[in-house]
């Protein structure tokens, strides 16, 4: 961006403005236009949500407003924006006030970081994926606000899940992270995702291999352990249906959000919509090489680069669009499984969500990392690291033997820790059980 | 620009000591601990200022996302000390400020003016500088140089984590719980069922 603005203002109009003031230009620009993506992709997943869990329950959904019902969410943000703003006699005003507006503004710092297509990222930070999970845990101060500002029982219990929720689901998102961190040895998400171009094998780890920006983490046991671990972590994150116990309907109203109307509810929506998709984005984008697929990389290796000034300026365009729709693939792909696990699953109680995050994602990620050092030991080290023995196997050889210690180590720790985790569930069964008897014998 | 990141530090200089008197003086403790989030905030924009973008982050993941949520949470379930009318001042307030008085003028004092301030910048290749506190460093750091703090540090954290569990520990047996409804559906079948089967031995009882 700052170079188009650059090549715009100094070379074909020639006003020879400085360095600064092209950068800022280029910097609001692209926050103007993440601005403006970000609500509508709101209003996108809005419809596509309830349309495709109408399908799935067997009803047609909204197909009223506009052509199959397309314009339905613009219809409700008209309405979000005229209704009366409520706030409670008893309430605490201004964080009342403030609370919305913490929990979407962490939402969109996110988007700094997340790149859509082949240099196309607002900030290339070197930490951007801690950056990334950093912000988004900041969020859960915005919902104990809004919880504890509205004077409500239902409100605050709803803040109290949602935090517990958060807090723990984090762990096993940052640890199925760290596997892959320790892969890249790098924090940088456009490292992480030039990594992982190649077929089936990245290319980083063995030379010779052609690039058809294949070589996405999933094919690897490390990087699918970890997509598992992450996927679930980030439903619970993003309060989707298994794990939506803190604006459980049934139970509690609607959690945090009971009493707030109008546009301040819409902001809740927003942040939750928002937050889910740069969820299924960030799940794309560590595990599904985000915009790298067939062609991408050979279409960049012709356009404008800074390694290629002499490159088309239409290989930029197609490689953009190429990148964006691979992107933009996957993620609306993996907020259709959330759909889908809405659609499918029942709600957990909360002592099932706390036992399964820390008695089985948490040891399972765990072992992850382990397997994750195993990984980068058998693919990249040498003599020197004081692992003599690998010298002599071929890049190939040494990718397969790894592969396949990883396999064991993740197949063997997933089997085990299923069946210590039914035990311990039949376990707590029984002890329910006892407990009855007891009361029984009593009456 | 040197005129510009002095401007940035004054203010967020200002908006971390003004947050931190919030933080003291806001007589509901809620707002207090949000106040003490906005200080930490403006921590992590003065590492940022600083160039140490890793700091900054972990400052926020850290004190943002996990101890501020903590305490924020200690304060929510222990509900009735979040009342206004709380008294600022204990009796004893004097003995405190000489305390604090004490500790800063025999430890902050003598390194505020010991420090020799304005230190002439490093002059070496233009260029981009390297990061000074980058994630490789640090943990090199760590598992070096600092490896004796590092554990110490971690010990403290672990003992921490295993005295937490054995206070909240519970035997589950003796845990006295709320029945669900289809619990309370299956305890009053048992005692129907049980009840049904003492009825008969009751009559055969009264047939004898």
């Amino acid at each position: 961006m700052h170079d188009v603005v650059n090549q715009l203002i100094n070379t074909t109009f020639g006003w020879g403005w400085p360095g600064w003031l092209i950068s800022l230009i280029s910097y609001l620009l692209i926050a103007t236009l993440l601005f403006l993506i970000a609500p509508f992709q709101m209003l996108f997943l809005t419809y596509f949500e309830r349309r495709a869990i109408a399908r799935m329950q067997d009803r047609v959904g909204p197909n009223r407003v506009g052509p199959e019902g397309i314009f339905q969410p613009m219809a409700d943000g008209v309405k979000m924006f005229t209704k009366e703003d409520i706030v409670p006699d008893s309430a605490d005003k201004w964080i009342h006030l403030i609370a919305p507006c913490i929990v979407v503004a962490p939402t969109m710092f996110m988007f700094a970081v997340v790149p859509w297509g082949p240099g196309m990222v607002p900030v290339d930070l070197n930490i951007g994926l801690l950056f990334f999970f950093a912000i988004s845990s900041v969020s859960a101060i915005g919902l104990m606000m809004a919880g504890w500002a509205s004077n409500n029982k239902f409100a605050l219990i709803g803040a109290m899940r949602a935090v517990a929720q958060m807090v723990s689901y984090e762990i096993p998102a940052v640890l199925s992270l760290l596997a892959i961190v320790l892969i890249t040895g790098s924090l940088s998400i456009v490292d992480l995702i030039n990594y992982q171009g190649g077929l089936f094998i990245s290319t980083m780890d063995v030379a010779s291999v052609p690039d058809f920006g294949l070589g996405w983490f999933i094919f690897t046991p490390v990087g699918f352990l970890a997509f598992i671990a992450f996927f679930i972590a980030a439903l619970a994150e993003g309060e989707r249906t298994p794990f939506d116990i803190p604006e459980a309907d049934s139970e509690i109203v609607a959690g945090y959000m009971t009493e707030y109307s109008g546009m301040k509810f819409g902001l809740f929506y927003l942040a939750q919509y928002v937050l889910n998709f740069l969820l299924c984005a960030m799940t794309a984008i560590i595990f599904f090489g985000g915009w790298q697929g067939p062609g991408v990389g050979w279409l960049y290796s012709l356009a404008i680069t800074p390694a290629n000034p002499e490159g088309g300026w239409i290989f930029n365009v197609l490689s953009g669009a190429l990148g964006v729709f691979y992107f933009l693939a996957k993620t609306y792909i993996f907020f259709f499984v959330m759909v889908w696990v809405r659609g499918a699953y029942a709600r957990l109680r909360i002592d099932q969500l706390m036992d399964f995050g820390w008695k089985f994602l948490i040891p399972l990620t765990l072992v992850n990392i382990f397997g994750a050092t195993i990984w980068v030991g058998l693919t990249r080290w040498g003599a020197a690291e004081g692992l003599a023995f690998v010298e002599g196997w071929s890049p190939i050889m040494r990718w397969a033997i790894a592969f396949v210690v990883t396999l064991a180590l993740n197949l063997g720790t997933y089997l085990y820790l299923a069946r210590i985790y039914a035990e311990s569930q039949s376990e707590r069964a029984r002890m329910d059980d006892e407990v009855l008897e007891r009361l029984t014998n009593v009456a | 620009m040197d005129l510009l990141i002095q401007i940035i530090f004054g203010l967020l200089a200002a908006l971390i000591i003004g947050a931190a008197m919030m933080v003291v003086t806001v007589r509901n403790i809620i707002h207090s601990a949000l106040w003490l989030i906005t200080s930490f905030f403006g921590v992590a924009a003065l590492y940022l200022v600083l160039e140490a973008e890793f700091i900054a982050v972990v400052q926020v993941l850290v004190y943002v996302g996990a101890i501020a949520i903590l305490i924020l949470f200690a304060i929510m379930l222990t509900r009735h000390i979040s009342s206004e009318g709380e008294r600022l001042l204990t009796s004893r307030w004097w003995l405190t400020a000489i305390v604090a008085l004490g500790l800063f003028g025999a430890v902050l004092l003598p390194t505020l003016a010991g420090q020799t301030w304005n230190i002439p910048l490093p002059t070496g290749p233009a260029g981009t500088p390297a990061p000074l506190s980058g994630v490789e460093e640090l943990g090199r750091e760590f598992v070096g140089q600092f490896l004796l703090q590092f554990e110490v540090a971690g010990i403290l954290l672990t003992v921490a984590l295993i005295g937490a569990i054995v206070i909240a520990f519970e035997e589950r047996s003796r845990r006295r719980r709320v029945l669900t409804l289809s619990e309370e559906y299956t305890l009053r079948q048992r005692q129907q069922a049980t009840a049904a089967k003492q009825a008969p031995v009751a009559t055969a009882d009264v047939a004898d």
